[in-house]
């Protein structure tokens, strides 16, 4: 579970598929599921809006499924307002439906996964909303339930992202009866987006958690810092291990061996051949 | 309606009471203080992202929720086009319910290589403009992200509500390729709970990373915020050579334009001619009529005769001079650092 602290729930796999409740789970094998950033962030956002007497919020979890539904990406989401007492709990499921309708029109591969919620405890409640959100995604998928504490109350402070998939309990499945069973999750975001991420995240130093952008001298620039400052460590590294400070690693060593070897080598004249091409191809602009 | 860039508690009390006076603020100010500035939210930036993205190499648009706040217009969410109008105000309604701010400040649009100087813009932003203020431009490259904001300038908007752009109107507006927009600078700014987000990113060692294709749709997907080094790609050629090829598509509708003008120009002259000349033949008449004691014949007639040629919009080849100044930026632009990396390779290749 990569952006929390290491858990010691056990990560079960999934319990014999109980045909007699009507209930069918895929692949009893290994399930993933990733999650993208921009999720994430939109869970906050919505958080960050709640109502005032509003301790959590949730949403519905958009994503892709690989074929044998092992793999699972969740891409996109939204908010749908509920509400909550000590009774009972309404979510509104309308709104849940138009919403969908709407996201489907500008991208239709994505399809209903899951749902989240902020707040790292699992009630009663969960296991109510996670009945009506196995009911909305395709049979024979199961859907996901993703909390993120938003609380930061764990020891680490992190912002906890765990995943669940139910699985009915007791003898007669009842819907506010069902045990969550922790899948593995990680984060995965495209090429494309790293470049907007890699942008956000040089905000999150900052004092005042906000950043402008750059551009793509002084983002050169930057990048030929991080590689010097890099060979600097590699290169101190190997100095000690050569004056026996410290002991060598031969992993280390490999990894080395490795990267030098890709370095191209290109005869002097060759080369000199291709310089002068694409500096003739890069001046006249 | 929480602008979280003004919102300083973070969880425990509702966002909403905080801001409330910011609100009412804004709201009274809107107009009264010009925008200078443009402020996105992390959120907005992945978003557009991942909608251009979904939709390259076509491009898309959407629109841009927020408000604007002393000069500084704040972004705080936005959402995709599909198509009808109908979408929007569903969607509009939707976002309301969920304490979005559902005040429309703009719109985005992606670009390929930064093509985006365009009729259809042109008119898009111009009814954006009427009322709203603002445009956004996104161009993502290789490497680096490039966001824009735009808005047309007073003078633009002048000429653009005549609707006339003869030489006459651009020189009254004083109006050049150079600004037609201006464009304002954007900063990006998180919120307390997303800077969390992304030190907990950082944060995780404990997992070795992911990285490698993802195998759903054969797109590369790479692990946790990982040092990036895809600045340093050597790969020159694609986006030169792109570039220049739109540079001189440009170029050729310029002169074409150029010759447009040039026969217009040309058109005119030959009337003016023709008049001079019937106005000529009608005063030599007269005097003709004079002498013979006859009445004069009137001299209005012939200039009515003659009807010289509208001048042809200018409103094209304005826009494609702006085009052609962006593509000689970017190509500008991007030729600093490719010299900085081949020089760097020149020294990784001395022995």
């Amino acid at each position: 579970m990569p952006i929390d602290a290491a858990t010691s729930a056990l990560n079960l796999s999934f319990p014999p598929t109980a045909a007699a409740t009507g209930f069918v789970i895929p692949q009893s094998r290994s399930f993933t599921v990733s999650v993208n950033p921009v999720v994430l962030f939109s869970i906050l956002d919505h958080y960050l809006r709640r109502q005032e007497n509003q301790h959590r919020v949730i949403g519905t979890l958009l994503g892709v499924r690989s074929e044998d539904g092992s793999e699972v990406e969740v891409r996109n989401c939204f908010p749908v307002p509920h509400d909550e007492t000590q009774n009972q709990v309404a979510v509104d499921m309308e709104y849940h439906g138009s919403m969908f309708e709407l996201h489907k029109k500008v991208n239709a591969k994505e399809v209903i996964v899951g749902w989240y919620a902020t707040g790292a405890n699992l009630n009663q409640w969960n296991a109510l909303i996670q009945d009506f959100y196995s009911k909305e995604v395709l049979p024979p998928f199961q859907a996901i339930h993703l909390t993120m504490d938003t609380d930061l109350k764990n020891e680490e402070k992190l912002l906890g992202v765990k995943t669940y998939v139910s699985a009915p309990i007791g003898t007669s499945a009842k819907p506010e009866n069902c045990l969550f069973l922790p899948v593995p999750c990680d984060i995965k975001y495209f090429d494309a987006e790293r470049s907007g991420l890699d942008l956000l995240a040089s905000a999150k130093d900052q004092p005042d958690r906000s950043t402008t952008l750059i551009s793509d001298m002084d983002n050169l620039e930057k990048t030929i810092l991080a590689v010097q400052e890099m060979l600097d460590r590699i290169s101190d590294y190997v100095n000690k291990v050569l004056n026996g400070t410290i002991p060598e690693n031969n992993n280390i060593g490999r990894f080395l061996m490795d990267t030098i070897s890709v370095v191209p080598k290109i005869e002097k004249l060759e080369f000199e051949k291709m310089f002068n091409r694409f500096i003739n191809g890069g001046l006249p602009c | 309606m929480a602008t979280n860039g003004t919102s300083t508690t973070i969880t425990k009390e509702s966002p909403s009471n905080v801001n409330v006076t910011n609100v009412t603020a804004a709201l009274d100010i809107e107009g009264n203080v010009p925008l200078e500035s443009v402020q996105l939210d992390g959120l907005v930036i992945l978003k557009i992202i991942k909608h251009c993205r979904e939709f390259f190499p076509n491009t898309v648009t959407g629109q841009l929720l927020g408000l604007d706040v002393n000069g500084v217009l704040e972004v705080t969410n936005c959402f995709p086009f599909p198509g009808p109008t109908k979408y929007q105000v569903d969607m509009m309604r939707c976002l309301r319910e969920v304490n979005v701010d559902h005040n429309t400040v703009g719109w985005y649009q992606s670009t390929y290589l930064g093509s985006f100087v365009t009729h259809k813009l042109i008119e898009t932003q111009y009814n954006y403009q009427q009322t709203f203020n603002n445009k956004n431009v996104s161009r993502s490259t290789h490497g680096n992200l490039s966001l824009r904001a735009f808005r047309f300038t007073q003078a633009f908007m002048d000429a653009q509500r005549e609707n006339k752009f003869t030489s006459e109107s651009l020189l009254k507006n004083k109006l050049t390729f150079s600004n037609i927009f201006e464009e304002l600078p954007i900063t990006i700014k998180n919120s307390h709970l997303i800077t969390a987000l992304l030190h907990s990113l950082d944060d995780f060692e404990n997992v070795i990373p992911q990285g490698g294709i993802s195998t759903l749709d054969k797109e590369t997907v790479t692990g946790p915020l990982t040092p990036n080094f895809d600045t340093l790609e050597l790969s020159l050629d694609p986006y030169i050579e792109k570039n220049l090829e739109f540079l001189l598509e440009a170029i050729d509708e310029h002169g074409q334009e150029q010759s447009n003008f040039a026969f217009w120009q040309r058109s005119v002259t030959r009337e003016q001619t023709k008049l001079q000349t019937a106005l000529q033949k009608r005063k030599q008449e007269n005097v003709h009529r004079l002498a013979a004691g006859q009445e004069l014949l009137p001299e209005e007639e012939i200039t009515k005769l003659f009807k010289l040629p509208p001048e042809p919009s200018r409103l094209d080849s304005l826009l494609i001079t702006a085009q052609i100044n962006n593509y000689c930026k970017q190509l500008n632009q991007y030729s600093g650092p490719t010299l900085g990396k081949l020089f760097m390779s020149g020294e990784l290749q001395k022995p």
